[in-house]
């Protein structure tokens, strides 16, 4: 194997000698340690919280919730926005209640959720649920706006009723948009269930990370910021592999393209 | 986690046509809220009648109140916004241009890109306190994301040949990052942009309430908590305002903006 | 016996700009059972106006299409109208094989008996081997085959063809009209098949209608009246054959036949 001046081993270098460095500013207390406890100590602390399965449980009760305001989101818009991609009317009759909740940025939500259903999870779900909404509900509805007339036709020329139309035709055709609204609600989940958890919330990853902030366990802090990255990562993995097999049809169209 | 360019979500585009069954069942919707509320006393105090949330809109006393923290709200999302574009979309040109200089950051990158943004916001608040700073740095750090994998995409994808002729006409490498790379992947930086526009609100917003003080955020949380609900609703209608009077003049000025992109290119060639 | 009757057929578009067009006027002709019938005429004069109406798919602004004695109005269960875009009517989800299934799907096969089926068909129409390719991997002929397998394997009583060889070269197209033939006459189905080519027509049928310009009306009924089975070297060759093409040429040309 030869050494590339572009190698990726260039970056795994920078980031040892960017935690060397680190551990070297906390342990001489050229950076105030309290703020940079020493690289290995945030591992250990890190590895620890792993074994003993507390942030397992932390990061279990914040999934929970991503999963349900995400599920929920999905289980409603894709329907609705099919719907609406299908039938102009009842897009225009939506389309002002649309365009006047859609502006909101979800964490103002938060308050109003804390109200209805208090600090709990249906709280979480909510807030969510709300965010998801629209990438979701308005791809869907561009994607089967797009859908070619002539595969309309098609479906009805071999007599499909509408609603086989929809299972059979519309919806897989209009997947790879769909898949592209259920992708950007993926990120949105994850950032909701955290803010969501900051503000009001006694578990949780975003608790946890906030929690060990105000009771200065730093080490802490960053170990649940790490296991955070690291469940962005593993989701975002998850998801593209979901994908990918569902949607192979698309990408070698794609790539045939060029 | 952040959004590269091909997962820019739909935009919808408005007919302009006068929309009367939206308008419709906007206004039955008030009407039910407003009704719903009025014969229910049980639940207006989570729930007042959308008449006494305009009303108290328009009390001066809290006009002034919400005014002073929009713009507090205003500022920070400014200065976050415009600092975060200014130094992506630098960083982002030189990591998308330079391939070393991209090989020594990757693995950082993809490292810290998974972990959802606000999950800075306690980090900020020990190295920063719980002041202007902190926001807008938290603000910084989350737009940044977009915009920078916006950016050093657009990069990659410029052709190579506009490059070479850059060349040919005897150009150095900083003039051809400022005058044809920049140009070339401005329809790459806009979506980036444009991404970061509600990102930039969901930052300020979320760390206003983590750490109160001041903002709409605060404001919002705050008069949830001592059950203020129609204030609490009137922060809302102000946020809801602010995030479409800066989506509409997100478009104004991209709008422009990529006329006169379109221009700079063409002289540039010839 | 006549399957499929068109009676006093109009259909104009309402534009944009709020004037409309008349793409068909008037249009009468009848297809009987079993028949091998072509319809000519020149590009944009209406002929997938006109199958889009027989096919129920858009609703004509004067007269009515019957189909073995019903009305359509809407699409009827019996007929299959293969596209003119068949890139377009393919489901890019599905393979080859999957393709030719969706009729069998619908109307409720069993697995076993539908794979067969449209195995079977796959053979026919020359793609073995290319069952598990997705459309977007073939040539446009042979996507324009897994159509036609596709609507074969319904097994409608009337297939409605528009302009399906258009996009494939000569070669590949007699030995598509060659194999069109024969599954007609395996199957038995009754096609309705559109085309500017006259000889492909000719070559083909047992009838020709002749479109004109549009608004087009039927200018001419041909009766062909050359021998089965055919075959792409006699068949051509015969003078009948030259004969006929003079005719529809001097109908539809009257220029090109004048020594213009
Ligand atoms: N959806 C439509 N809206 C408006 N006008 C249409 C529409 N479809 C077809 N037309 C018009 O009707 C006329 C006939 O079109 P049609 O597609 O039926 O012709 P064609 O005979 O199939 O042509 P070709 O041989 O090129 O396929 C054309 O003048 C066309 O402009
Ligand atoms: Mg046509």
């Amino acid at each position: 194997m030869t050494w590339s001046r572009e190698s990726k081993l260039n970056g795994f270098l920078v980031l040892l000698s960017v935690m060397a460095a680190w551990e070297l500013v906390s342990r001489t207390e050229m950076l105030n340690p309290l703020f940079f406890p020493p690289m290995s100590k945030i591992l250990r602390s890190f590895f620890s919280l792993v074994f003993s399965g507390e942030i397992l449980a932390q990061i279990l009760s914040s999934m929970r919730r991503a999963a349900a305001g995400y599920l929920l989101a999905a289980l409603v818009c894709i329907p609705l926005g099919i719907i609406m991609g299908l039938f102009n009317s009842v897009y225009r009759a939506l389309e002002v209640v649309i365009e006047t909740a859609r502006p909101l940025p979800p964490p103002v939500v938060v308050p109003v959720a804390m109200l209805f259903f208090g600090l709990g999870d249906g709280m979480k779900v909510f807030v969510i649920f709300f965010s998801c909404l629209w990438p979701i509900l308005l791809n869907t509805m561009d994607g089967v706006r797009n859908i070619d007339r002539v595969l309309i036709h098609t479906a009805r020329t071999f007599g499909l009723s509408q609603g086989r139309a929809i299972l059979k035709v519309i919806l897989p055709a209009a997947s790879p948009q769909i898949m592209t609204g259920l992708r950007i609600s993926l990120a949105i989940t994850l950032i909701l269930v955290v803010i969501s958890e900051m503000v009001g919330s006694s578990d949780g990853i975003g608790y946890f990370i906030l929690d060990s902030q105000r009771r200065l366990k730093v080490d802490q802090m960053y170990a649940g910021m790490l296991s955070l990255a690291l469940l962005g990562y593993l989701l975002n993995q998850l998801f593209l592999l979901f994908s990918n097999t569902f949607l192979s049809w698309h990408r070698g169209m794609l790539r045939s393209d060029k | 986690m952040s959004l590269s360019n091909h997962e820019r979500g739909s935009e919808v585009k408005s007919s302009g046509r006068f929309n009367f069954s939206g308008l419709a069942l906007f206004a039955a919707l008030l009407l039910l809220w407003e009704f719903s509320s009025r014969f229910t006393p049980a639940i207006q105090p989570y729930f007042p009648p959308a008449s006494r949330v305009i009303h108290s809109l328009f009390q001066p006393s809290l006009a002034r109140e919400l005014f002073g923290h929009l713009l507090d709200t205003l500022g920070r999302f400014l200065g976050g916004y415009f600092l975060a574009a200014a130094m992506a979309v630098s960083l982002g040109i030189i990591l998308g241009y330079f391939r070393f200089a991209y090989s020594l950051l990757e693995v950082v990158i993809e490292l810290l890109r998974p972990m959802p943004s606000v999950a800075i916001i306690p980090v900020a608040i020990l190295l920063l306190g719980i002041g202007n700073s902190m926001m807008v740095a938290v603000t910084v750090y989350a737009c940044a994301w977009p915009i920078l994998i916006n950016t050093i995409d657009g990069v990659r994808n410029i052709d190579r040949t506009l490059i070479d002729t850059g060349r040919t006409f005897g150009l150095g490498r900083w003039k051809i990052l400022r005058r044809i790379a920049l140009p070339a992947a401005a329809p790459y930086i806009v979506t980036g942009l444009r991404i970061s526009l509600s990102i930039a609100l969901i930052l300020v917003t979320t760390s206003e309430m983590v750490v109160g003080g001041s903002g709409l955020g605060f404001f919002i949380l705050d008069e949830e908590r001592s059950l203020h609900t129609s204030n609490m609703y009137a922060g809302i209608v102000v946020v809801a305002l602010l995030g479409y009077a800066l989506n509409r003049l997100f478009i104004a000025v991209e709008t422009k903006a990529m006329a006169w992109h379109r221009g700079l290119t063409a002289r540039g060639m010839l | 016996m006549s399957i499929l009757d068109v009676e006093g057929l109009s259909k104009s578009y309402r534009q944009a700009g709020g004037e409309s067009t008349l793409a068909i006027e008037n249009i009468s002709f009848q297809v009987n059972e079993g028949e091998f019938v072509s319809l000519v005429g020149p590009s944009g004069c209406g002929k997938t106006t006109l199958l889009m109406c027989m096919a129920g798919l858009i609703a004509p602004s004067a007269g009515r299409v019957v189909v073995k004695a019903a009305e359509v109005d809407g699409p009827p269960r019996n007929l299959v109208l293969v596209f003119q875009e068949y890139n377009k009517s393919l489901f890019a989800w599905r393979t080859v094989l999957g393709n030719v299934l969706f009729g069998l799907e619908v109307k409720g096969k069993p697995a076993r008996e539908a794979e067969e089926k449209a195995s079977y068909l796959i053979g026919l129409v020359g793609l073995d081997g290319f069952e598990r390719h997705y459309p977007w991997e073939l040539s446009g002929g042979m996507q324009q085959r897994v159509a036609i397998a596709r609507a074969l394997a319904y097994e409608p009583e009337v297939l409605l063809m528009d302009e399906p060889f258009g996009s494939v070269d000569a070669m590949t197209r007699l030995e598509l009209e060659d194999g069109l033939l024969r599954l007609w006459k395996e199957l038995g189905t009754t096609i309705l098949f559109v085309t500017h080519d006259i000889e492909e027509a000719i070559y083909l049928s047992d009838r020709i209608y002749v479109l004109g310009r549009r608004p087009s009306r039927v200018i001419q009924a041909v009766e062909v009246r050359l021998g089965r089975p055919r075959n792409q070297l006699t068949t051509r060759a015969d003078a009948s054959f030259m004969e006929l093409r003079n005719e529809i040429y001097k109908q539809t040309a009257p220029r090109l036949s004048s020594g213009w």
